[in-house]
């Protein structure tokens, strides 16, 4: 073939190239097969360093989690997926944060293992039409402390060039709270809250390479927001959330590799701020090869009301780390291998965190956490 | 090498022979393939067919000097790429040009008065035509359009998409000459094509070897007379409603068979010269065979 193209031949073949035939499989149309998928993943925090723990367990959480997809087509624009969802929890977490002697705060773990398990089940139907697709989602997760049924509905909508995608999504969801009764006083016997919220986006395909997008998204919770298991903490009954995002996404022709770059500001009236930064490079391998590097950069102000020693005479008050103002990061490489119907994915990651990492300032909680995350799936296609 | 059995379907469809050819391990999928790409050809030839009174193009045909019709993406897409055939022919391809049909008897071996040719040439011009990406409306009582030159090499491409879909790695689609590869799998055992020789009816006059993408081929055999000692092919000028005295065949390999097949018909509608040059300037692989009888272009082994 000649390697560059000449005038005719590139006005003929950028013409037919928006034919639907060389849309490769359409964005819009619905499965043609059923595809099975199965999951393992498994997470583990580190261990606390001793030197931020009053003696006692300083082990933390690690989850087993197991998942099963489904998603079969049942007419010709509609399919249906199932996924459902086991995990294992196991371990202990930061009960409260006291001072040492020295004055500098330390950790104290809720002592004895907890050991949980969740159940959850979501159901999505989902019509493809010419334009777009519109589906409608159902979950519903079971813990021994925890119930939630949420709602979902989502569309979206594409230009008449095809070269511009909307998209919005409405959910909300009753989380019923039950906290198990034993190791640590809890908070609460029995609550609940609610949570809803709303998002919408628009994508443009910005040349034969290149797509953008940009979102906007607004939660609002509102019920027991506190964290029932931890001392110190009393949080407001609601709060408002406000995220806007962008993302970038660029295939290069060589190395034959797609560059995806994302970012998303939160902000919320609880007064945490976060940015996070998300780097992916797509490299196909082969032809059914994929390896994907990524990389998260994550920082985030504390709320009005974290304090690592909590005063408790205030109305509010919180000494959870995840309030707290700190730096993340997480590296981690994800691979994919398609064998005739087969595909096998494969991802490990690991994620640290500093208060000195982030662009906020404020206290170093010493309940920080790193984990690392490994998982391992199969997926097949009934073709 | 490849011992995944070979699957061999031939049928008929848009006025011509169809057959493909696909390695396939599993025979119920093999059916459901074949079910599938068959259901694609007949959706397609419903749809364009000029000698469907239902289909869309008859429906165009009717409305001509009147109303608009609506039409889809993919019938826009296929004007837009009839347009660009139109620009880059200098205005030689010309959808509207079907219509010279009329005037042309080729079974009759007599040749059109010219005056039976000068009432058609004014219902005659893409330029006229008032079309959009939702709808398209022929201006004059009289004028048709005839999607024949691009929607057999689009529907070539199509199939093949719906092969690869269902996973065939190694398949070739072949509607009447014209061919399109389906999965990555053929560029370890291509298929060994034939070029047909232009006067010599089930004889090859070059072979090929098709390893990925797809093949087109035009030539002015199909249908002709020959009056006076003078061949006259079925090909014609819309500028002046005669044939155009150009190549004999032309075959021409591109990633799609929509660019190969547009591509071929704009080098038969140009003189003989000014064809071999398009060709060698397009920066496609091709093959041409002239009046003579001679062979040009860049494949072929005789």
């Amino acid at each position: 073939m000649a390697a560059e193209k000449r005038p005719a031949l590139l006005a003929l073949t950028s013409s037919a190239l928006l034919l639907p035939a060389y849309q490769g499989v359409r964005a819009d149309a619905a499965p043609e097969f059923i595809e099975l998928g199965m999951r393992y993943s498994k997470y583990e925090e580190d261990n606390t360093q001793g030197s931020k723990t009053f003696g006692g367990s300083s082990q933390r959480y690690d989850i087993d989690a197991a998942q099963f997809h489904l998603l079969a087509p049942v007419a010709d624009n509609w399919a249906v997926a199932v996924d459902v969802q086991w995990e294992d929890m196991s371990g202990a977490s930061p009960w409260f944060v006291g001072a040492s002697l020295d004055g500098s705060p330390k950790v104290i773990m809720s002592g004895a293992s907890i050991e949980d398990t969740r159940t959850e089940v979501s159901v999505t139907t989902r019509y493809y039409y010419d334009r777009g697709n519109a589906g409608f989602n159902y979950v519903r997760s079971d813990e021994d402390d925890y119930d939630s049924n949420a709602i979902a509905l989502d569309g979206s909508f594409n230009s008449a060039d095809g070269m511009t995608t909307y998209s919005g999504a409405i959910s909300t969801s009753r989380d019923d709270i039950e906290p198990t009764q034993g190791s640590v006083p809890t908070n609460t016997l029995k609550n609940d809250k609610d949570i809803s919220s709303a998002w919408i986006g628009v994508s443009r395909i910005i040349s034969k390479n290149a797509i953008v997008r940009f979102g906007l998204a607004y939660t609002y919770r509102e019920g027991f927001l506190t964290d029932p298991y931890k001392k110190n903490d009393k949080r407001p009954d609601e709060r408002n959330e406000w995220a806007v995002s962008a993302g970038y996404r660029q295939y290069f022709l060589w190395p034959d590799g797609a560059l995806q770059a994302d970012y998303r500001y939160f902000d919320d009236d609880w007064g945490v701020a976060s940015h996070t930064l998300n780097l992916a490079w797509h490299q196909n391998l082969w032809r059914d090869t994929q390896l994907i590097p990524f990389m998260r950069y994550y920082s985030q102000g504390e709320a009005d009301f974290f304090a690592n020693i909590a005063d408790t005479d205030k109305r509010y008050y919180a000494d959870d780390y995840r309030l707290s103002s700190f730096g993340a990061v997480t590296v981690g490489l994800r691979v994919r291998q398609q064998i005739g119907n087969w595909a096998i994915s494969a991802v490990g990651e690991r994620y640290e965190t500093d208060e000195s990492w982030g662009v906020y300032s404020g206290a170093e909680s010493p309940a920080l956490v790193n984990y690392w995350r490994y998982s391992f799936g199969l997926d097949y296609v009934f073709r | 090498m490849n011992q995944v059995p070979l699957f061999d379907h031939d049928f008929r469809a848009m006025g011509g022979p169809c057959r493909l050819r696909f390695a396939c391990a599993d025979d119920a999928l093999a059916a459901r393939v074949i079910a599938a790409a068959e259901t694609e050809i007949r959706r397609l030839e419903q749809k364009y067919s000029r000698y469907l009174p239902d289909s869309l193009v008859s429906t165009i045909n009717r409305a001509a000097g009147a109303d608009a019709v609506p039409i889809d993406d993919e019938t826009a897409g296929l004007l837009g790429f009839a347009d660009t055939l139109w620009q880059q022919s200098d205005g030689l391809f010309d959808l509207t040009a079907g219509i010279l049909r009329r005037a042309w008897d080729f079974k009759s071996g007599r040749l059109p008065a010219q005056a039976a040719i000068d009432c058609l040439l004014p219902l005659i011009g893409w330029q006229r035509v008032q079309w959009d990406a939702s709808s398209i409306r022929l201006p004059a009582a009289g004028m048709e359009i005839d999607f024949g030159g691009c929607v057999k090499e689009y529907a070539c491409d199509s199939v093949a998409a719906v092969l690869a879909r269902h996973g065939i790695e190694r398949g070739l689609v072949d509607l009447a000459g014209d061919m399109a590869v389906a999965g990555a799998g053929s560029a370890a055992q291509p298929w060994p094509v034939g070029i047909r020789h232009p006067r010599q009816s089930g004889a090859a006059i070059a072979t090929f070897s098709l390893a990925a993408g797809s093949l087109a081929s035009s030539g002015d055999y199909e249908r002709f007379m020959v009056v006076d000692g003078r061949r006259y092919g079925h090909i014609l000028n819309p500028l002046t409603g005669w044939p155009v005295q150009g190549l004999a065949a032309v075959s021409i390999a591109a990633p799609q068979c929509l660019v190969a097949g547009g591509s071929a018909t704009i080098a038969m509608l140009k003189p003989e010269g000014e064809a071999l040059a398009w060709l060698a300037e397009l920066g496609l692989p091709w093959f041409a065979v002239d009046s003579a009888m001679e062979c040009h272009g860049e494949f072929g082994e005789r």
